[in-house]
């Protein structure tokens, strides 16, 4: 074992080469355990196995914390003497605890006397081996570390086998528990190895390095106990299912960390590069192989009913991945002597896994996404720490170096800090799905195939969005959280690029202006918090016009790329975007007219815009036929029932408010538009009082006196958000539900870009920028705050309060009816669990049970017919109850009951 | 023997001009096309404000249409007059060097605000020039330095017709046929005879006149609002004049025919704008006058709110009582209509009131001019006017005209509406200089009128928030903190210490000139 130490080492120099031993070794122990569970399944009766099966779950449930304390031994490996009688102590105790509990054990785990008894032997031996092996890391015996964990399952496949032979289930299980002492006596040896040199600075101290290591290993289990107690037990068994899968990721570099720590804390900065290469290299392999056979491992591992979590074991052995490295950089930085931050570090990654799966812990994949966001988050506090710290690897340096360079800047702070304020913002979302939310989720559960069939003959949309949607649904699941993801990041991002592209516009101030009011914009947040495709149409609008000024004014091929990149997006994202493309097209000519009236050259401009129009219309010739069949579709539905209103005639008809869906489209409508533009979505009222403002309009127009001339610049960003506002009004005159500003939303970030120019070049003072900046944003908060929270905005919903309600509420034998018939997507999404039926002109609701009346008042196509069914049903049932919101409402009435037995004076409307 | 003393001056005038009056063909083309726009919409909307539904209040409404038709009147005639703005282009100089007689009348100004202008004065070529300070201060100093710097002196007993009676004495004593009138702290360019003679070639013109620049613009808030407005009108307005053949004498940067000033008697000392009226007598008697838009001298403008008060109050007072002179005068018809419409913007501060009124009295007594209309149909009818005067003010403008510009004018309403009155009543006033510095120190004095107005408009606003937030309320006192922003911000130059700007390098004066 010494040579092949050392011809591992030589071959691969020393941190490679111990890493991979370890590991190695790591990993015929699993693939032994393995053989011996495999074996014991064959050998065993099924009650047998299940009897070992249920032993050894209790042997790893005693190992796996004990396992902690090598971390404290590798990194202080002189302490180990003084530990190994505490150790004993505590083991002896605890099972001797066990041993007289035994009887209750025995009760609550189902498992026989005999083994609950054996199983008292094992505390003792647990901490002693975890402190042996951490000794053996921390004093370079590698091998004798691998050696003590391949006694493991040499002991086990010998004896257990023979035991399982001849005294069955009980014989196997004893025969673990001798596995466990001899790896014990493998890993038992004298300190002849010297230790590594000591560190120059204090590392930190054992106890500490295993309460972090304890801490890990809670960020690694507690969600199944947290699964367990919060998810059906269907549910928790299905996530226990990706636990398991996530487990592998994890397990053959599991002493990878106990390897680096005392050459960490002996200041050997090379041994950090090796350990995360490794720990990610067999991360990634073991990520890729379950992202790319998921369904197949465990259907084989666990049985085809846990086939459905298959998209999600992806995400979640990648958080195992990222876990595994986690472990390597908390063993790094704790070698490092940085002892409270990494405590504090990974215990508040523990806490907000803990609090996510709390608030998102509905189904499996919000669990999923709890612990996939709290490792990736600490994930990326770790690296960014270690990258950070005085004496980084090399390649790390130089990535270090320009980051401190960047962080130095006081705009990239100020942006940094907008940006994180802006992801704060949009992830403060109370509302539930609305309806379109609800048909994305809808079409993005599909196969893709099945999904693009959708989109082309029931919707009016091009699929990029979609496509993103679909990608996200299989990787995240399908909660609130995880279908809103795409938009909240596209909407983040727009932070950021605002202020890169107002720098590179106009000025530094004009970027951070527009960053600033980016930040909070009532709309703009509002539809980056939708799982819709307005957020990227946002962001490739800015992207588009950045794009071409730049184009415009360098003529790298780059900026001529990204530009056709962007306009393709833009169309492939939203068909209505086309007029913005358009409207840039047309900037072309006009710039190279000018530029040749003024006798500069323009053959450049010529051959890029030429290139980049060729290479949009190219990217647009798919879509074609899509568009073509969707028209086709949507001039064969016959009657409007069959279109989902927009949100602004939900809004407008429900409420009285103005510029509704199907009104005739008018100047107030455009007004009003810009102002849900400028301002948000409200109520009627505090609608009425804004519009009432119109002459602080006069105000603004005044102030733009004297502001030119404006650069090419303004003029491009300026035609590019009103020339698409003013031709979809125009087009509203020819079907009025054409106009609205959710469909020309791209203009949004333009704007704020034109405001942010406005702003910060209007007065050579800062401290007046500053102090309008934060007028505007504190005008702009205010008005998102009452766009989220006032329950009289119409566009507020409560399809989420009231069909889980229902879902909560319902039996078997009841029924879940609504009108109009295109809710059918939001009752699956909430309700999905109930049956449920659309409401039919004549129909009266027949159920076993109750039956559930689901209507949203703003819908008045779906009112006869509610109204109807709800007669109808007051005439042969009883109204039990009342669930949901104003705008959203569940009639729930009882079983059939005598007429006249009835109590009189309750009506359902 | 004066180097040292004169190598420490910083004097903004020597800087080289940072405008160019002169309009690009484009501009041009733009600015005619937005005319013709203008005038329909200005149709659109007075068309929609005339009809019978429309009276809430009679008063009201009559007050409101009045001030709105003035202001239309106003708007038509400002965009019927850049349509004229043609290109006038330079004339060849002329070969010969008539004499010129230089007038640099002087009241008190201070010595160094003088001694640019007058060494400036020595150095103008093109003609042989005859420079004389024309000193009403009675000053032994001024004279010391006219000697040392070998220009001419005059003084005289007494100073009727204040700058006028000045430089009618110098008329008497001086006899070059051809007289240039800087006002002493304006320094030509040497290029200024240049320039201007060769249009004399023209027996008919009587008088050539040029930009009046304000060099100390970037010095205080009050000097750059004042320039902007200068500028608007040395720009579009004076280039349309100039196409109308309507040009009239802006009392500096201006050479003269002697002729022509000896057939109208000189300059009238009766009135405090005696340019003006001096240049509808010329125009009476057929005489022509040429605008030639080049900076070819460049001066200061008020610094500080009371010199702009001080000034805007003598050109009210001249323009407002010069309306009779205009309506009497025997002029063709364009030129009368430029001449009304030059003279009667100074009553634009009662259109002014009017606007301030109509919010307060709504707040307070619940009358309104307008009968119900809701707010898309006000506002698709009045905003395509509304926005349309503006574009036309920015790009007929150059975008020299700013907010500022138009604030300071607003805050100003009080000026007119005095001047007004004591036309009315003949109150006469007396000549008054414009300071030439700034005093560096607050006046709210200066502006005590505009501030009490933003205070009974804050108030009444206050006030009828906490009675009603109704959409009327908001919308009347939306006006309110419209008329409150736009006259705070006239105010505001009032208000603050000025701000010392920065010099740049001091620029050296030779001790003798020429």
């Amino acid at each position: 074992m010494a040579q092949l130490t050392s011809a591992l080492e030589e071959r691969l120099g020393d941190h490679l080469g111990e890493q991979l031993l370890v590991a190695g070794g790591q990993g015929l122990a699993g693939a032994g355990n393995l053989a011996f569970t495999v074996v014991m399944a064959r050998l065993l009766p099924p009650a047998g196995f299940a009897t070992l099966a249920a032993f050894l779950s209790l042997y790893l449930l005693i190992h796996v914390p004990a396992a902690s304390l090598s971390a404290g031994s590798a990194l202080r490996p002189e302490l180990a003497r003084r530990g190994r009688r505490r150790a004993l102590l505590i083991g002896g105790a605890v099972g001797l605890a066990m041993l007289a509990a035994a009887g209750p054990i025995s009760a609550v785990t189902d498992l026989p006397l005999s083994l609950t008894l054996a199983a008292g032997a094992v505390p003792p031996v647990a901490g002693l081996l975890a402190l042996e092996r951490g000794r053996l890391y921390g004093r370079r015996r590698h091998a004798r570390a691998v050696a003590s964990l391949l006694a493991e399952p040499g002991v086990r496949l010998t004896v257990g086998v023979v035991a399982a032979v001849l005294v069955g289930a009980v014989g196997a299980s004893v025969a673990v528990v001798v596995a466990g002492y001899a790896a014990l006596a493998v890993a038992v040896t004298r300190d002849h190895a010297p230790a590594f040199e000591r560190p120059r600075r204090a590392t930190a101290g054992a106890g500490w390095t295993v309460l972090a290591f304890l801490l890990l290993a809670a960020l690694q289990n507690q969600d199944v106990l947290l699964a367990n107690g919060l998810l059906a037990p269907e549910a928790a068994a299905r996530f226990a299912v990706l636990s398991t899968l996530g487990g592998i990721a994890l397990f053959a570099v599991w002493h990878a960390p106990l390897v680096l720590m005392p050459r960490a804390a002996a200041g050997d900065r090379g041994a950090l590069a090796p350990a995360v290469g490794l720990t990610a290299g067999i991360g990634t392999l073991v990520v890729a192989a379950v992202f790319a056979a998921a369904g197949p491992l465990i259907e084989l591992g666990f049985g085809s009913r846990y086939v459905d979590v298959a998209a999600l074991a992806g995400p979640y052995t990648l958080a195992m991945a990222l876990l595994g490295v986690c472990r390597v950089l908390v063993a790094d930085r704790l070698g490092d002597g940085r002892l409270a931050g990494t405590l504090v570090t990974v215990g508040a990654a523990v806490g907000l896994q803990a609090a996510l799966i709390v608030a998102l812990g509905d189904d499996v994949s919000g669990v999923v996404t709890a612990t996939v966001t709290a490792v990736v988050g600490l994930t990326v506090v770790l690296a960014a720490v270690v990258s950070l710290r005085p004496t980084p690897i090399e390649p790390v340096a130089r990535v270090r170096d320009r980051a401190a360079r960047l962080w130095e800047r006081r705009d990239v702070r100020l942006v940094t800090g907008l940006t994180v304020a802006a992801l704060a913002v949009r992830l403060l979302v109370g509302r539930g799905l609305w309806l379109d939310e609800a048909i994305t989720w809808f079409q993005a559960s599909k196969p893709f195939g099945a999904m693009i069939t959708n989109l082309r003959y029931a919707d009016v949309h091009p699929p990029l969005y979609h496509a993103v949607a679909w990608g996200t649904v299989r990787v995240l699941g399908d909660s609130e959280l995880a279908l809103r993801l795409p938009s909240i990041l596209a909407g983040t991002a727009i932070v950021p690029l605002l202020y890169v592209a107002g720098r590179d516009l106009y000025s530094r101030r004009a970027g951070l202006v527009s960053a600033a009011l980016g930040t909070v914009a009532p709309l703009a947040v509002w539809y980056s918090q939708e799982a819709r495709m307005y957020a990227f149409l946002m962001l490739f609008s800015l992207v588009a016009v950045w794009m071409q000024v730049r184009a415009l004014r360098r003529g790298r091929a780059l900026d001529w790329a990204l530009f056709a990149l962007a306009s393709a997006a833009l169309v492939w994202t939203q068909y209505f975007a086309a007029l913005q493309v358009l409207v840039q097209q047309a900037a072309f000519a006009v710039v190279a007219w000018r530029r040749w009236r003024g006798g500069e050259p323009v053959g450049r401009l010529l051959a890029g815009w030429v290139l980049t129009a060729a290479a949009i219309t190219a990217a647009l010739v798919p879509v074609e036929p899509i568009l073509r069949d969707q028209l086709i579709a949507y001039g064969n539905r016959s009657n409007a029932a069959a279109i989902v209103p927009g949100a602004g005639g939900a809004a407008g008809e429900g409420t009285g408010a103005a510029a509704g869906f199907g009104e005739a489209t008018s100047v107030y409508r455009l007004l009003v538009n810009a102002l849900w533009g400028l301002f948000g979505y409200h109520s009627a009222g505090v609608m009425t009082a804004i519009a009432a403002l119109w002459p602080l309009g006069m105000l603004l127009a005044l102030a733009l006196l004297g502001r030119g001339p404006w650069t090419a610049a303004t003029q491009l960003t300026l035609a590019a958000a009103v020339v698409p506002f003013v031709a979809l009004f125009g087009l509203g005159f020819v079907k009025a539900n054409l106009f609205e500003v959710r469909y020309v939303i791209g203009g949004l970030p333009l704007v704020l870009l034109l405001v942010g120019r406005f702003v910060g070049t209007s007065t050579r003072s800062d401290r007046v920028v500053v102090v309008v900046t934060a007028a505007c944003v504190a005008v702009l908060a205010f008005a998102h705050v009452d766009q989220m929270t006032n329950r009289q905005n119409p566009r507020i919903y409560g399809f989420r309060s009231a069909l889980t309600g229902v879902s909560q509420q319902a039996d078997d034998g009841d029924v879940l009816v609504y009108a109009p018939s295109y809710l059918e997507p939001i009752v699956a999404y909430y309700a999905g669990d109930v049956r449920s039926q659309p409401l039919r002109p004549g129909e009266t609701p027949e159920a076993d049970g109750d039956v559930y009346v689901f209507g949203v008042d703003a819908f008045l196509e779906g009112e006869a017919v509610l109204d109807e069914a709800l007669r109808a049903l007051e005439d042969d049932r009883e109204l039990e109850d009342r669930i949901g919101e104003e705008n959203a409402r569940v009639w729930r009435f009882g079983e059939a009951t005598d007429v006249d037995a009835r109590p009189a004076g309750r009506s359902a409307r | 023997m004066r180097t040292a003393e004169l190598s420490t001056l910083t004097d903004p005038r020597l800087r080289a001009a940072g405008w160019d009056p002169t309009e690009p063909a484009r501009l041009r083309r733009r600015a005619r096309r937005l005319a013709v726009v203008g005038a329909v919409l200005i149709a659109w909307y007075v068309g929609w404000l005339l009809q019978p539904g429309r009276v809430g209040n009679g008063w009201l409404f009559a007050l409101l249409v009045a001030a709105e038709l003035f202001n239309v009147a106003q708007a038509a005639g400002f965009w019927w007059t850049c349509l004229h703005a043609g290109g006038r282009r330079p004339v060849r100089p002329l070969t010969t060097r008539p004499q010129v007689d230089v007038l640099v009348p002087v009241y008190d100004e201070p010595i160094r605000v003088v001694l640019s202008t007058i060494v400036a004065a020595t150095r103008i070529r093109g003609a042989r020039v005859h420079v004389t300070v024309c000193d009403d201060g009675d000053r032994d100093e001024l004279r010391d330095l006219a000697g040392r710097l070998g220009v001419g002196y005059l003084r005289r007993p007494g100073s009727r017709g204040a700058k006028a009676g000045n430089l009618n004495h110098a008329l008497r004593r001086t006899h070059a046929p051809f007289v240039a009138v800087f006002d002493c702290d304006h320094v030509p360019d040497p290029r200024f005879l240049e320039e201007t003679l060769g249009h004399f070639r023209d027996p008919a013109v009587a008088f050539v006149q040029t930009p009046q620049y304000y060099a100390n613009a970037d010095r205080s808030d009050i000097a750059g609002a004042a320039w902007e407005q200068q500028a608007l009108f040395f720009g579009p307005i004076a280039r349309g004049k100039d196409g109308l053949d309507a040009m009239f004498c802006a009392g500096t940067n201006v050479v003269f025919r002697r002729t022509a000033l000896e057939e109208v008697g000189g300059y009238p000392e009766d009135s405090v704008t005696e340019d003006f009226e001096l240049s509808v007598r010329l125009h009476e008697r057929r005489w022509r006058s040429v605008y030639v838009p080049q900076v070819l001298a460049r001066g200061l403008g008020p610094e500080d709110t009371a010199g702009y008060v001080g000034q805007q109050d003598r050109w009210a007072r001249g323009c407002i009582a010069a309306i009779r002179t205009t309506l009497r005068a025997d002029l063709p018809w364009r030129l009368k209509a430029q001449y009304l419409l030059s003279s009667s913007f100074f009553l634009t501060g009662w259109t002014v009131l009017v606007y301030l009124s109509l919010p307060v009295i709504r707040l307070v007594t619940g009358h309104q001019p307008l009968a119900e209309v809701s707010a898309d149909r006000f506002i698709v009818h009045f905003a395509p006017y509304f926005g349309m005067a503006l574009l036309a003010v920015s790009v007929a403008g150059g975008n020299t005209y700013s907010f500022r510009a138009y604030a300071v004018m607003i805050a100003s309403f009080w000026i007119h509406i005095r001047a007004t009155i004591a036309a009315l009543l003949g109150l006469g006033g007396g000549f008054t200089v414009t300071p030439k510095e700034g005093t560096g120190r607050r006046q709210p004095g200066a502006v005590a009128p505009g501030l009490l107005v933003v205070a009974v408009l804050l108030g009444v606003s206050v006030w009828a928030l906490l009675g009603s937030r109704s959409p009327a309320t908001l919308n009347n006192v939306a006006f309110a903190v419209l008329h409150i922003t736009v006259l705070g911000r006239g105010v505001w130059p009032a208000l603050r210490v000025p701000v010392e700007v920065a010099v740049e390098e001091p620029v050296r004066v030779p001790a003798r000139a020429a």
